[in-house]
C-alpha cells in the first residue's frame, strides 16, 4: 500500500491546486466584469455630455460643439469615439476618421452595450443610448478602446497568479513540514519494531500520540504474553526433562551392574536409551523459540566465547586448537538458547572427532553462513550422501555425529535455514555448512 | 580422596555412593542445597559432584556461593538439564566439568580422576609420580623396579593422596580428613600403620616423617 505521507501529501497538494485555480479564475472574471461596468458607466456620462452639446437647427440638422466634449474625440484613433445618429443623419467623432462602427438605433430611454473590433484592431466597448431632444429622436453611441484597461487587467492577473503560486508553494512546504512532524511517532515505531525484531528492544515505548496507544499497548501485551508463554513452557519442559532423566539415570546405574541376566539387560539398556534419545530430541525441539522475537538474541562476541570456553573445559583430554573467523558486529537472527544448542551440538561433534584443529568461520551477505570443519576421520562419502539425501534422522548415526546433528537439523528447519555436510577440503575431516536467512 | 556427593535422589545416591567408595573415595552425601553448600565450605573435600536440581537451594547458587567465597573446590556438575545454554551457565558459575544425566558410572569416575589430576596439575591417564605408577582402576602401584603391588582400600587412598600432593607437609589429621568420610571411625594412629605399610612397598625414603608436623612425600630420590 502507498505510504501515508505520499497519500496525505498528494491529497493536500491536489486540493490546494484546485482551490487556488478556482480562486484565480473567479477573481479574473470578476475583475474583467467590474472594469467593463465601470467603463460603461463612464461612457454613459460621456454620452450625456455629448447630448447636452447637441443642437438641432431649423432643418433638423445636428450641430455639435466639439470643443466642449473633450479633445480625445478630435484626435484620430485616440480610442474614444462617438456616433450620433438620427433618422436621416449620422455624425461621427473626428477621432473615428474614415472608419465605421456597427451601431444600432436604440429607442428613447433604452441602452445597449456591446463589444466589437474597432480601428487599428482596438477592442471597443460600445454603449448606445436613445434620447429625445428638441422633439427629435437620436441615438448616441460612445465607444472606448479596452486595450489600456485590458493591459492593466492582465498585469493584475499575472501578479495574482504569481502570488497564488508563491502562496501555494509556501503552504505545500508548510504542509510537508506538518506532515513530517506528525508522522515522526510512526517512523519512531517503525525503527522500534526493527530493533524489536533484532532483539535490541523488549517492548515498544509508550511515548506516542494517543491514537497510537491502543496499537502499542496491544503489541506490548502480545510480546509479554509470548515471552511468558515461552518462559513457562521452557521451564516446564526443563522440569519434565529433569523428572524423566532421574529414573533413567537409576536404570542406567542398575544396568551397569552384573546382577541382571544379559538377555533382559540389553533390552533394558536399549529401551532406556531410546526413551532418553526420543525425550531429549522432542523436548529440545519443543524448547525452540523459533523466530518469535521474544527472547534475547545470540551474540557472537559474548555468547560464542562462553560456549567455546565451556567446550574447552569439557574436552581437556586432547589439546585442540580452534580457530575462528568472525567479522565484527554480526547480527545473529537466532534466539540465544537456540543458537547455543545449534553451535554447541555441532562444535561438540567437532571437538569429539578432531585430532588437532577445528575451524569455525562465519560470514554474512543476505544470509548468515556458518561453517565448522575438523581434521578428524570425517564421514564416508556414502554416509554424507545418505545424510544429505534423506535429512538427518534420529536412528542414523554417522560416527556418533547422529544425535547432535538431528537436533541441529531441527533448529535449522525451524529457522527456514539449510544444513549441508561434506568432506572438508582444508582440514580433511567433517565439514558442516549452515545457512540461516537474516530476515524472516 | 574425600568426595562430596550433592544429590537428592535416594536410589541414585545408594548406587552411586557404593560405586564411588569401591573406586576409593571417602563419600559424604548432602541431599539438599543448604547442606551441600555448608559441607563444601568445610575445605576437607578434594572434589564435589553437584546435582543442579537440589531442593532448598539450587545447585548453580551453591556453586556461585562457593566461588564467591574463594572456594576452589573442583566441581563436577551432574544434571538432567543439559541444554547447551545451561551448560554454559554452569561453567560461568564456576563448574570444572559437566555430566548430563543419564550417565555411566565409568564416565563419572573417569571424569573425577581427570579432574583430580588436572587440579593437582598431573597429566591425564595413569597417575605417574617419581617413577611410581598408580593404576586407579585396579588399585595397584608399580614401583621403579617394575614390581606391581596390590593395595588395600585405605592404602590406595593414602598413596593417591600422597601422589597428588607431593613435597607437601601433610598432617595426620589432614590425611584422616581426606581418607575417611563422616561415617567412618577415625583414629589418627591408624595412619601410622598405613604409612608403615606403604614404606614397606615403596622403600623407606619415600615418605619422610616430620616430627610434630606430619609426613612429606618425596618425589625425587
Amino acid at each position: 500500500m502507498q505510504s501515508l505521507q505520499t497519500k496525505l501529501g498528494t491529497g493536500l497538494l491536489l486540493s490546494l491546486i484546485i482551490a487556488f485555480s478556482a480562486l484565480w479564475l473567479l477573481v479574473s472574471i470578476n475583475v474583467q466584469y467590474l472594469a467593463e461596468e465601470y467603463i460603461a458607466s463612464r461612457l454613459k456620462h460621456d454620452a450625456e455630455t455629448i447630448l447636452s452639446n447637441v443642437n438641432f437647427d431649423k432643418k433638423n440638422h445636428i450641430s455639435i460643439d466639439t470643443m466642449r466634449i473633450g479633445l480625445v474625440y478630435n484626435q484620430p484613433f485616440s480610442g474614444h469615439y462617438f456616433i450620433i445618429s438620427t433618422d436621416n443623419q449620422t455624425i461621427t467623432s473626428r477621432s473615428l476618421w474614415d472608419q465605421k462602427l456597427n451601431h444600432q438605433k436604440v429607442n428613447t430611454g433604452e441602452q445597449l452595450q456591446s463589444l466589437q473590433p474597432g480601428p487599428e484592431q482596438q477592442p471597443l466597448l460600445l454603449v448606445s443610448a436613445g434620447y429625445k431632444k428638441q422633439g427629435q429622436q437620436l441615438t448616441i453611441s460612445v465607444a472606448e478602446d479596452l486595450n489600456p484597461i485590458n493591459e492593466n487587467i492582465s498585469q493584475f492577473k499575472y501578479w495574482f497568479a504569481a502570488m497564488a503560486i508563491g502562496m501555494l508553494l509556501t503552504l505545500v512546504m508548510f504542509q510537508i513540514f506538518i506532515l513530517r512532524k506528525s508522522l515522526i511517532p510512526l517512523i519512531k515505531i517503525q525503527h522500534e519494531l526493527k530493533s524489536l525484531q533484532q532483539g535490541q528492544l523488549e517492548k515498544l515505548s509508550t511515548d506516542a500520540p494517543s491514537e497510537l496507544h491502543p496499537l502499542i499497548n496491544e503489541v506490548n501485551h502480545l510480546l509479554e504474553v509470548m515471552q511468558q508463554r515461552l518462559l513457562r513452557s521452557r521451564n516446564s519442559l526443563g522440569d519434565l526433562a529433569h523428572a524423566i532423566k532421574k529414573p533413567l539415570t537409576v536404570i542406567k546405574q542398575l544396568t551397569d551392574k552384573n546382577d541382571i541376566p544379559d538377555t533382559s539387560k540389553y533390552t533394558l539398556i536399549k529401551q532406556a536409551d531410546d526413551i532418553y534419545q526420543i525425550t531429549e530430541r522432542i523436548l529440545k525441539r519443543a524448547r525452540l523459540a523459533g523466530h518469535s522475537h521474544s527472547g534475547t538474541l545470540f551474540s557472537f562476541t559474548d555468547d560464542l566465547s562462553a560456549l567455546i570456553k565451556t567446550l574447552e573445559m569439557m574436552h581437556t583430554e586432547n589439546a585442540l586448537k580452534l580457530t575462528s573467523h568472525i567479522p565484527d558486529n554480526i547480527i545473529c537472527p537466532v534466539d540465544r538458547e537456540d543458537m547455543m544448542e545449534l553451535l554447541g551440538n555441532l562444535l561438540d561433534n567437532a571437538y569429539k572427532w578432531a585430532t588437532q584443529k577445528i575451524k569455525l568461520s562465519v560470514n554474512t551477505n543476505s544470509d548468515l553462513h556458518i561453517c565448522i570443519e575438523d581434521d578428524g576421520p570425517g564421514a564416508e562419502h556414502k554416509q554424507i550422501n545418505e545424510l544429505s539425501k534423506r535429512g538427518v534422522r534420529l536412528d542414523e548415526k554417522v560416527q556418533g555425529h547422529g544425535f547432535g546433528l538431528a537436533i541441529a537439523a531441527d533448529i535449522i528447519t525451524d529457522y527456514n535455514g539449510s544444513i549441508n555436510f561434506k568432506q572438508s577440503d582444508e582440514l580433511g575431516g567433517f565439514r558442516v555448512d549452515i545457512t540461516l536467512p537474516l530476515h524472516q | 580422596m574425600r568426595l562430596l556427593l550433592a544429590e537428592d535422589d535416594d536410589d541414585l545416591v545408594s548406587t552411586l555412593k557404593k560405586d564411588l567408595q569401591t573406586a576409593g573415595y571417602a563419600v559424604d552425601v548432602a541431599n539438599n542445597g543448604i547442606d551441600a553448600e555448608y559441607l563444601g565450605s568445610e575445605m576437607i573435600y578434594d572434589v564435589a559432584v553437584l546435582d543442579l536440581g537440589l531442593p532448598q537451594r539450587n545447585g548453580i547458587d551453591v556453586l556461585k556461593n562457593w566461588r564467591a567465597s574463594n572456594n576452589h573446590l573442583p566441581v563436577i556438575v551432574l544434571t538432567a538439564r543439559n541444554a547447551w545454554h545451561e551448560r554454559v551457565d554452569g561453567f560461568k558459575a564456576g563448574a570444572d566439568d559437566y555430566l548430563g544425566k543419564p550417565f555411566h558410572v565409568e564416565e563419572l569416575l573417569a571424569r573425577i580422576t581427570a579432574l583430580l589430576h588436572r587440579s593437582s596439575q598431573q597429566p591425564g591417564g595413569t597417575l605417574n609420580v617419581a617413577g611410581l605408577s598408580l593404576d586407579e582402576e585396579k588399585q595397584t602401584v608399580t614401583t621403579e623396579d617394575n614390581d606391581t603391588h596390590k593395595l588395600t582400600g585405605i592404602e590406595y587412598r593414602l598413596l593417591r593422596y600422597f601422589l597428588l600432593n607431593p613435597e607437601r607437609v601433610l598432617s595426620k589429621s589432614k590425611l584422616t580428613e581426606h581418607i575417611y568420610d563422616f561415617d567412618s571411625e577415625k583414629d589418627s594412629n591408624v595412619i601410622e600403620v598405613y604409612v608403615r605399610h606403604l614404606r614397606q612397598i615403596l622403600g623407606k625414603d619415600r615418605i619422610e616423617t616430620r616430627r610434630g608436623q606430619g609426613y612429606v612425600f618425596r618425589d625425587s630420590n
